[in-house]
C-alpha cells in the first residue's frame, strides 16, 4: 500500500486528507510538526509527502532540504493556501505544488501520478 | 599820451599805482579814453597773456578783446559815460589761448577835473576755485543721482529691474544725462560678456519723441526711477532689440576687455587706434565715441556699462567718465545684492520642492505602512478562512463522491460551489497580501513582464497561443514591490484571457517613453474580434463580477501606490488596448 505522510498544522485538513486518501486506498499518516515528521520519515519510510508551507511552528520550505537529504527519492507535494510561493526557488525542490482547494481532486491526481510506478509494481506483484 | 592827472607827474602816478597794486593778488589796469593801457600790474599782464608790463603798455584792450571776449569793448563806451560794469566767473581765453575764469570789475577813471579820462579795471583769476566749485557741483549732482538711484533700488530685487534702474540713472537728463546706455554682464562659464539691457533712443526722431514726452511731464529723477517700467516704454525699440543676443568674447582684444582689465573707465573714439573687434563694436553701435566703465564689486568683475551721446553728439569728457565710474561702482553692489537675492530665492524654491518631495515620501511611507498592515491583516483573515473553507468544501466533496449524500446531494453541491467561489476571492487576497511583505526595490520592468508572461502561459492552458510578447529595447527600470507588480500583471493577463475568443490575438508589449514605463495588452485580429474584445473590456471595467471587481480594486490600488495609472484606450490598429503606466526610475520624483 502506498504510504502518504501529510504535514499540516490544521487538524481538520489532516482529517480530510486522511479520510479522503484512505478512501482512495492510500495508507495515511499525518502530523502538525515538521520536526516530528523527520522521525516518521525515518521509521515509516513514506512513499510521498504532502507538505503545508505556512505552519504554526515553522515554514515548510525550510524542511524540504532535510527531507530530501533523509529520503531523496520520496516525492514531495507542496500544498499551500498561497500560490505566491511558487516563485520561491526553494519550492522548486518539491516535485509538485498544489494550491489548497475544496476541489481536492488535483491533489489526489498528483499523488497518484507521482506514486504511479510503485503502485504499478505492487499491482504486478499481486 | 593823454594827461590823466594834470597836477601829478607821470612818474608820481606810476609810483602811486605801483605802490598800491604792483604785488596785488588781483590784476589791475588803467586805460585812457581810447582803451590804450596806461597802467597794469604783473597779475593783469599775466592774465592778459603778456610777458611783461612794458610789452602790454603798447596795446589797447580792444586789441585782445577778441580773445578775452569779456564784453569789454561793448561796455567800454558805457563806462566812459560814467557807469560801472561787473562780470563774475567769466570763462575765456587770453591772448595766448590759455583758459581762465575771471571776475571782472570795470569803472570809469576820472581825471583831476572830475571828467572821465579812461577806465580802471580789476580782474581776479578764479579759474581754480571755479574748477573746484564745478567739481563740487558735479560730485553733489552724482551723489544726488546715486542717492536717488539707491533709493529706487531698494524697491527692486529682480536683476532685470535693478539693471533697468541703473541705466535709467545713466541716461535720464536729471541723472548722468547720456543719450544711450548699454549694460553687459560677464558669463564666467562661457568667458563672455552678454548683453542684458539697453536704454535710449535709436534715432533722432525717436529721441525727440521720447525726450519731449519726458520734458513735458517735469518729473524728478526719483519719480522717473520709481516707475522704472516707464523707462522701458521710453527706451527706443531699435536700441534695445537684439541686445540679449550680444555676446562679446573676453579672450579677444577689445576696449571692453581693456576697461575690465584696467579696472577704470575709458573713452573710446573712432579715431583711436583700435583692434578689429573694437571697430566692429563701434560699427555695431553706430557711434563715433563712447564711454566704457567696468562694474566691479570687491575685486570681482561683474560687467560693464557703455554709454554714448550718439544723438546730441555732445563730447564725452573725462569728468563724465569718472562720474559714470562712481555710478558703476555703486551699481555693482546692487547687482551683487540682486544676484544674492535670486540665489536665495532659487534656494528657497529648491527647499520648497524638497519639502514637497519629503511630504510626498512621508505620505508614501505612511501609505506603504498602511498597505503592509492591511496586507498582514487580510492575510491572517484570509488564511484563517481559507483552511476552513477548504475543509468544508472538501468534506462536502467527499460526501458527494462517496455516494452517501442521498437527498442532500443538491445542498452539498451548493455548499461546494459557494465554497469554491469564496476560495477564488481569497486566493487573490492571499497572493496580494503575501506580496506586500516584499520590500520595494529597483525593478527591470521588462524582466517582470517576461516572468509574468511565462508564468501566465505555463498556467493558462486555454487560448494561450493567442498571446505574444514584445519587450522594449530601452531600459525599463521602475521602483516598487516586484511581487505586487507581478501580481498586477498576472491579474490583467488573466482578465484579458477571460475575454479571448479563438479569432482574437493579444499582443503584450513594454515601452519606455519620457518619464513613463508602459505595458500594453493590445487586441488584434478581425474587426469582429476587436469589437468583442472592446465589449469585454467595457463589461469588466463597467460592471465587473465579484472576483473581477476584487482583482481590479487590488490591481488599481497597487498601481496607484506605485505612482502609476491604468486604463483602456484604442490603439492605432483600432483594437482596444489595456495599458499600465508606471514612473520610470531616475526621471520620476522619486
Amino acid at each position: 500500500m502506498i504510504k502518504v505522510l501529510v504535514i499540516d498544522d490544521e487538524v481538520y485538513v489532516r482529517r480530510l486528507y486522511e479520510d479522503l486518501l484512505t478512501g482512495k486506498g492510500f495508507e495515511v499518516t499525518s502530523t502538525a510538526s515538521p520536526k516530528e515528521a523527520l522521525d516518521i520519515i525515518r521509521k515509516q519510510k513514506p512513499d510521498i509527502i504532502v507538505l503545508d508551507i505556512e505552519l504554526d511552528s515553522d515554514n515548510g520550505l525550510k524542511f524540504i532540504e532535510k527531507y530530501k537529504a533523509e529520503c531523496p527519492d520520496v516525492p514531495i507535494i507542496l500544498n499551500s493556501a498561497y500560490s505566491i510561493y511558487m516563485s520561491d526557488f526553494k519550492s522548486w525542490m518539491a516535485e509538485a505544488y498544489i494550491v489548497k482547494s475544496s476541489d481536492i481532486q488535483p491533489l489526489v491526481d498528483k499523488i497518484t501520478e507521482l506514486t504511479g510506478s510503485k503502485r504499478e509494481y505492487e499491482q504486478s506483484r499481486k | 599820451m593823454p594827461d590823466l592827472y594834470a597836477s601829478v607827474s607821470s612818474l608820481d602816478r606810476l609810483n602811486l599805482l605801483n605802490g598800491s597794486f604792483r604785488d596785488s593778488s588781483f590784476g589791475f589796469f588803467v586805460t585812457d579814453e581810447s582803451g590804450l593801457l596806461q597802467y597794469l600790474n604783473d597779475e593783469a599782464a599775466r592774465i592778459f597773456g603778456f610777458d611783461s608790463i612794458n610789452e602790454a603798455l603798447e596795446y589797447s584792450i580792444h586789441d585782445f578783446e577778441m580773445n578775452v571776449n569779456c564784453g569789454l569793448s561793448e561796455v567800454f563806451d558805457t563806462i566812459l559815460k560814467g557807469k560801472s560794469y561787473q562780470k563774475n566767473e567769466h570763462r575765456c581765453t587770453n591772448r595766448l589761448g590759455h583758459y581762465a575764469v575771471l571776475n571782472i570789475s570795470l569803472s570809469p577813471f576820472r581825471g583831476e577835473a572830475g571828467g572821465v579820462s579812461g577806465i580802471v579795471g580789476t580782474i581776479l583769476d578764479v579759474t581754480e576755485s571755479y574748477r573746484k566749485k564745478v567739481m563740487l557741483e558735479e560730485a553733489n549732482h552724482v551723489l544726488s543721482v546715486i542717492s536717488q538711484v539707491s533709493e529706487a533700488l531698494t524697491s527692486a530685487a529682480e536683476l532685470n529691474d535693478v539693471l533697468r534702474i541703473i541705466l535709467t540713472g545713466v541716461t535720464a537728463n536729471q541723472g548722468l544725462g547720456f543719450n544711450r546706455a548699454f549694460l553687459l554682464l560677464i558669463n564666467e562659464k562661457k568667458n563672455i560678456l552678454e548683453g542684458k539691457i539697453a536704454i535710449g533712443p535709436g534715432s533722432p526722431d525717436e529721441a525727440h519723441e521720447i525726450w519731449s514726452n519726458l520734458a513735458g511731464r517735469h518729473r524728478t529723477l526719483l519719480e522717473l526711477l520709481d516707475d522704472y517700467r516707464e523707462s522701458k516704454r521710453n527706451s527706443g525699440s531699435s536700441v534695445s532689440s537684439g541686445i540679449e543676443e550680444w555676446k562679446i568674447p573676453l579672450d579677444k582684444a577689445n576696449f571692453f576687455v581693456d576697461a575690465l582689465e584696467s579696472g577704470s573707465g575709458i573713452i573710446v573714439d573712432h579715431s583711436d587706434e583700435l583692434s578689429l573687434e573694437s571697430v566692429n563694436i563701434l560699427n555695431y553701435l553706430q557711434t563715433e565715441s563712447l564711454a566704457v566703465v567696468p562694474i566691479i564689486s570687491k575685486d570681482r568683475k561683474l560687467g560693464i556699462i557703455v554709454a554714448d551721446n550718439k544723438i546730441t553728439g555732445k563730447q564725452i569728457t573725462e569728468t563724465r567718465v569718472e562720474l559714470l565710474q562712481i555710478f558703476a561702482n555703486n551699481s555693482a553692489t546692487a547687482i551683487e545684492h540682486s544676484r544674492l537675492y535670486n540665489k536665495v530665492l532659487e534656494r528657497a524654491r529648491e527647499l520648497e520642492k524638497i519639502n514637497r518631495q519629503l511630504a510626498d515620501s512621508q505620505e508614501q511611507v505612511i501609505r506603504a505602512e498602511k498597505m503592509s498592515v492591511i496586507g498582514e491583516l487580510t492575510s491572517s483573515i484570509a488564511h484563517e478562512l481559507r483552511n476552513p473553507l477548504m475543509v468544508i468544501g472538501g468534506f462536502a466533496n467527499l460526501m458527494i463522491s462517496s455516494g452517501d449524500a442521498g437527498d442532500n446531494a443538491e445542498y452539498l453541491n451548493i455548499i461546494l460551489s459557494e465554497t469554491q467561489r469564496s476560495e477564488s476571492v481569497l486566493h487573490q487576497v492571499l497572493d496580494f497580501s503575501r506580496a506586500s511583505r516584499t520590500s520595494n526595490r529597483e525593478i527591470e520592468f521588462n524582466t517582470l513582464a517576461k516572468d509574468a508572461y511565462d508564468y501566465f502561459r505555463s498556467k493558462t492552458k486555454f487560448k494561450q497561443n493567442g498571446f505574444s510578447l514584445s519587450l522594449s529595447e530601452k531600459s525599463t527600470k521602475v521602483w516598487g514591490n516586484p511581487d505586487q507588480l507581478l501580481h498586477v500583471l498576472l491579474q490583467f493577463m488573466h482578465l484579458t484571457a477571460e475575454g479571448m475568443t479563438d479569432e482574437c490575438k493579444a499582443k503584450i508589449a513594454t515601452f519606455q517613453k519620457d518619464r513613463t514605463v508602459r505595458l500594453t495588452i493590445e487586441f488584434t485580429g478581425s474587426r469582429q474580434a476587436r469589437d468583442n474584445a472592446a465589449k469585454m473590456y467595457d463589461r469588466i471595467f463597467g460592471s465587473p463580477n465579484g472576483t473581477q471587481r476584487l482583482s481590479l480594486i487590488v490591481a488599481g490600488e497597487t498601481i496607484k501606490y506605485h505612482g502609476g495609472n491604468y486604463g483602456v484606450e484604442n490603439s492605432a490598429g483600432g483594437g482596444p488596448t489595456l495599458y499600465i503606466e508606471l514612473p520610470a526610475l531616475g526621471v520620476s520624483k522619486r
